[in-house]
């Protein structure tokens, strides 16, 4: 029941040589910006990550509903994993941020909208664990935690534009500009983004289902045990 | 029994015990009152910072007192079993989300309503303005759907009553956000047309969470 899927291993060995291609391609293939200098290299791992965050619990949400739905503890694990996956990649995204926010911003924290934003979704989901652990039955786990990831993913948008009613000043890289492409970036800035994107989406479907495996192994486990 | 009578009965016994037992409101009441002094010592405030301030501090401390009255709310049901004999009774229990719903924001409403005088005295300007009844009835109706739900989630866990707070302040901070800023425009005498974006904003926070309730209740509650 446990052996590995081909298409994980695939995946896995996909990862391990995607991440390290995309830095190599960021540090040596994309020109340094003219304002910024190197430091605005954070930026394809910064988008990335905090892209894989999002990601990450908009599934726990839809993972969470089909609980709901089927009453399977399979998608509970699928959704407690895509959380405890999109916490890291937050952090990832608000530390990384930070790196740039110190030379740029002259500061590691402003209370921008983005920033803070980023900080509420990490606090929400860390309080998702909290609530689990306190539960006694992997059922209630299951059911309050799918209400819970749910809820959660309403707010956050609603949270992120009620700040965003105030004035932001984080730098708005995806917005319609003059030349019409909708992206204030060099074409090999572009293809650069795009790849990071692309290799953090797998990292991320790599990562939740060998965490979704981890919990069913767990589950099976304290089975055992009853 | 209909759908509103159930509710109406549900809403009519928590005001019921609450009128009897004096154990909600006031408890609100004086928590708001101290959070009003702590603030006081806490930011040093002088006069010409308070009158700007005033609006946050109003939503600061009803947003913290009403954990208590939210808390309670829910965990009066769990003395002598009350909760199991609400779910027996054979109706639907999105009613029962709507009993408690609304008789904890008439609670809350209740307490506001008494702050805002005091508030008046303490920052030095009036607050008993219709707008920013307007502000608290929409702010408050969000802030307390929400906390209805999460007091029924959070009060099947061990940790029940610390475990509110953690899950309802980050949650509900967009309703917070949008009615401080509704409620500081309204004390500046911003016309209400002005703050409109803020005021929609309430109402999606009022709709969205009475649905999340609607939704489910039933779901927290089952066993």
């Amino acid at each position: 029941m446990f052996k590995k899927p081909p298409i994980l291993i695939l995946l896995d060995l996909l990862s391990i040589v995607l991440v390290p291609a995309a830095l190599i391609l960021i540090l040596f293939f994309t020109p340094v910006e003219a304002v910024m200098g190197p430091v605005q290299k954070v930026f394809y791992f910064h988008v990335s990550a905090a892209w894989a965050g999002m990601l990450s619990f908009i599934i726990a949400a839809a993972a969470g509903a089909g609980y709901l739905i089927r009453r399977d503890l399979k998608w509970d694990q699928l959704s407690l994993s895509a959380i405890e996956v999109g916490v890291v990649f937050g952090l990832i995204a608000i530390l990384s941020g930070m790196i740039w926010a110190r030379p740029i911003w002259n500061t590691w924290w402003v209370w921008d909208p983005r920033l803070t934003t980023t900080a509420i979704m990490e606090l929400i989901y860390l309080a998702y664990f909290i609530l689990r652990s306190g539960l006694a039955t992997p059922e209630a786990r299951a059911r309050l935690g799918a209400v819970y990831a749910i809820v959660s993913v309403i707010t956050v948008p609603l949270t992120f534009f009620s700040i965003r009613l105030f004035r932001t000043i984080h730098p708005v890289v995806i917005a319609p500009s003059e030349g019409g492409s909708g992206f204030n970036m060099s074409p090999r800035m572009q293809l650069a983004f795009f790849i990071s994107l692309a290799v953090f989406t797998v990292l991320l479907i790599d990562l939740i289902w060998n965490r979704t495996r981890l919990a069913a192994a767990q589950a099976k486990i304290q089975m055992g045990e009853n | 029994m209909t759908y509103l009578q159930t509710v109406w009965q549900v809403f009519r016994k928590d005001v019921q015990v609450e009128w009897r037992g004096r154990q909600g409101v006031p408890v609100m009441l004086v928590f708001a009152l101290l959070m009003a002094f702590l603030f006081n010592f806490a930011l040093q405030l002088s006069p010409d910072l308070q009158a700007g301030l005033a609006a946050g501090l109003l939503w600061v401390s009803l947003a913290f007192a009403s954990t208590l009255g939210l808390n309670r709310s829910v965990s009066l049901e769990r003395e002598n079993l009350a909760l199991d004999g609400l779910l027996l009774a054979p109706v639907d229990r999105s009613a029962i989300f709507f009993g408690k719903a609304w008789s904890n924001l008439i609670f809350t409403l209740l307490v506001a309503l008494m702050l805002l005088p005091v508030f008046s005295l303490f920052y030095g300007q009036n607050m008993l303005k219709p707008g920013l009844l307007l502000v608290i009835l929409l702010g408050l109706g969000a802030y307390t759907s929400l906390g209805t739900l999460l007091a029924a989630l959070s009060i099947q866990a061990r940790t029940r009553d610390v475990l509110l707070p953690i899950l309802l302040y980050p949650l509900a901070l967009p309703v917070l956000i949008a009615a401080v800023e509704a409620s500081r425009g309204v004390l500046s005498a911003q016309p209400l047309g002005e703050l409109r974006s803020w005021i929609f904003l309430l109402l999606a926070c009022d709709i969205l969470f009475t649905a999340a309730g609607l939704l489910f209740f039933e779901t927290i509650l089952e066993e």
